[in-house]
């Protein structure tokens, strides 16, 4: 009896609150209660505000067994139907094709709207509500506190380190602008100031020689107003010399030089000049080309002294990528070089170029050679036109100087070929051992051929960038390694040239042709078509008269061994 | 299938030329691109086993740069 009263007690306080619980009964029962009066106004506002008419269908059924099974199909209409307010409808389902038509509305509707308002429950009970709540109360607070540390640090840092700032941006841009419009400018600057300066002078006779005409002013003007003379001379040989090889540039130059009204008359004698001096510079060149291996040791030996002035100052101007070039033109050069020295040897006139050196520059030197030589050598033109021998050897010193100016012409003259070569050197260039350049095997023709590879070995056929690097490189020394092998093999063989049998060997130790396997079974799995056909029109009978041999090598041992 | 596409010879005589320093006759560079090709597959096929040793997906760049040493030896002639 007691018991009941005690409930009626529970329910009476239930009703009347929480305080009158707490006094009268255990901390159970309150705890008990607390609970149940909790959830119920909690849990039908959830319900009620999210998904309230969706938990009754829910709960009802299962949403999937129904549809996946056949004989059930009846079922899920009618409890769909049920569930909905589309209470018309459920007479209609007799008919398969009305089953499945509201089967699909029924999953159609079911699904979707299920995960939205899953969906939704959980954002708009959970999370945002309490994050909304914290927003608010967060952003009262921090409002006041929060702008203000900021400003009052900026108003601090801004009163007190005004030099700073002012100092901290100026090095920054700077540094980011200026090297790279170092980088740009300056080589803008080496080609096209020069242009510019050297362009008023000429405007008479411009024609197409400007270009270059200003490429030579250029650099008669860096170094001294004396060196015009030796630069044009310079020139003018430079024009004898290498007629062949290049001529438009020179000939322009040579027009260039003419436009200057001092030496107009020298354009009447240059063919004169011409024919007699190619013959001796001929001469001169192959001389130098007898001593073959020396042209650097010479053209040292001759103007240590002297270029060493000249020398770093164009060196630097070479870019590393144009190494080709440089090199080509170096070539060129160092026969006319050596042909200058040899003729200088023949004249004896070393002693006094090299005194001449000492003291300044090279176009000092041919002043005072001249002087040596000629007591005369105020009027070059007239020398000239005597055509004594004395004045070409003269001149064949000079070309000195004029090799000199050349050489320091050149990195002037290459951005004008690096435009032109700027395409072929895009490639990768690489250097062997023998200092022959070759472009690596280009990388789009590896990853074809290791796709196809991987394709065939049962792979996806993909190929990453790093394993494609990876592939390149390796080609790369597969291909160093397998001309090693070559050169050896012929080199052994006692020939020059790598033949075919050379590779066929090569691959026989390889273990790739074997008895079963011939190149031609392997060129025939390997390689495309046209590649086959291309191997087969000569090698065959190569590949047969290499077979005949070893079958009569063998016996012949066989019968030397059986005389023996 | 091998590639329907040729190679360039020009680069591989050069390559071959550059390393060899020597003149080559006129089809060496097919036969070496044959047996380019067969190392390359080699290449491949040991990469492939060797990525699935490691449990990769596919050829990795690192498998490819553990077996190209072996494959180079291998065609060390």
């Amino acid at each position: 009896m007691s018991g009941s009263p005690r409930k009626k007690q529970r329910i009476g306080d239930r009703r009347l609150g929480i305080q009158d619980e707490l006094q009268d009964s255990t901390l159970h029962d309150h705890l008990q209660q607390l609970t149940s009066i909790l959830p119920k106004p909690s849990t039908p506002f959830r319900r009620a505000s999210s998904a309230g008419p969706r938990l009754t269908p829910s709960d009802r059924r299962t949403p999937n067994i129904p549809i996946r099974t056949p004989g059930a199909a009846a079922r899920t209409p009618r409890g769909g139907l049920a569930s909905r307010p589309i209470s018309a409808r459920r007479a209609a389902p007799t008919t398969p094709h009305a089953i499945r038509a509201l089967r699909e509305r029924a999953n159609a509707a079911r699904t979707p709207g299920q995960n939205r308002r899953r969906s939704g429950r959980v954002q708009r009970e959970t999370p945002r509500d309490t994050l909304r709540d914290l927003s608010r109360i967060l952003a009262r607070d921090t409002r006041p506190v929060r702008p203000s540390p900021p400003n009052r640090n900026t108003s601090r840092n801004s009163a007190l380190e005004l030099a700073d700032i002012d100092d901290g941006p100026d090095p920054i841009p700077p540094r980011l602008s200026m090297a790279l419009e170092d980088m740009y400018e300056d080589d803008s600057i080496h080609e096209m100031p020069p242009r510019q300066s050297l362009l008023p002078d000429i405007p008479a006779d411009v024609d197409n020689g400007t270009i270059q005409s200003l490429e030579f002013g250029r650099r008669a003007v860096s170094e001294d107003p004396r060196a015009m003379f030796a630069a044009r001379i310079s020139e003018r040989f430079a024009d004898l010399q290498e007629l062949g090889i290049e001529e438009e540039e020179y000939e322009l130059d040579g027009t260039f030089i003419n436009s200057r009204p001092q030496f107009d008359p020298d354009l009447s004698l240059q063919e004169e000049i011409e024919e007699e001096m190619e013959d001796t510079t001929m001469e001169a060149r192959g001389l130098a080309g007898i001593r073959g291996g020396r042209h650097s040791d010479a053209g040292l030996g001759v103007f240590e002294q002297d270029e060493i002035l000249d020398e770093p100052t164009f060196r630097f101007t070479i870019p590393q990528r144009l190494r080709t070039l440089a090199r080509e033109e170096q070539v060129e050069q160092d026969p006319t070089v050596q042909g200058f020295s040899e003729i200088e040897d023949s004249m004896n006139l070393e002693k006094t170029l090299h005194g001449g050196s000492s003291n300044g520059s090279s176009t000092d030197h041919a002043g005072q050679r001249y002087t040596n030589d000629e007591p005369a050598p105020v009027a070059w033109e007239s020398d000239e036109e005597l055509d004594n021998d004395a004045d070409l050897h003269a001149y064949r010193e000079e070309v000195s100087a004029v090799d000199r100016s050349l050489q320091t012409e050149s990195p002037e003259r290459r951005p004008v070929a690096a435009a032109q070569h700027a395409r072929r050197q895009r490639r990768e260039v690489r250097i062997s051992k023998f200092g022959n350049e070759y472009a690596s095997f280009p990388a789009p023709t590896i990853k074809r051929l290791a796709t196809s590879f991987a394709k065939i070995q049962g792979g996806h056929g993909k190929i990453s960038n790093d394993t494609l690097t990876a592939l390149v490189q390796a080609t790369d020394w597969f291909f160093e390694q397998v001309s090693e092998d070559l050169s050896a093999y012929a080199a052994h063989a006692g020939r020059k040239m790598i033949e075919n049998g050379d590779v066929i060997a090569l691959m026989k130790r390889q273990r790739q042709i074997t008895n079963n396997t011939t190149s031609f079974s392997l060129a025939q799995k390997m390689l495309p078509r046209e590649l086959l056909q291309e191997l087969r029109m000569e090698p065959v009978q190569k590949a047969k008269r290499a077979k005949r041999k070893r079958m009569q090598t063998v016996v012949e041992d066989d019968e030397q061994e059986e005389h023996a | 299938m091998a590639p329907t596409t040729l190679y360039p010879r020009a680069t591989l005589k050069k390559t071959l030329k550059a390393h060899a320093n020597k003149p080559l006759a006129k089809n060496v560079d097919i036969l070496v691109f044959l047996n380019y090709t067969l190392f390359l597959q080699e290449v491949m096929k040991e990469a492939r086993i060797e990525s699935k040793k490691a449990g990769e997906r596919g050829v990795s760049a690192r498998s490819v740069r553990k077996v190209r040493e072996n494959c180079l030896r291998k065609f060390k002639g």
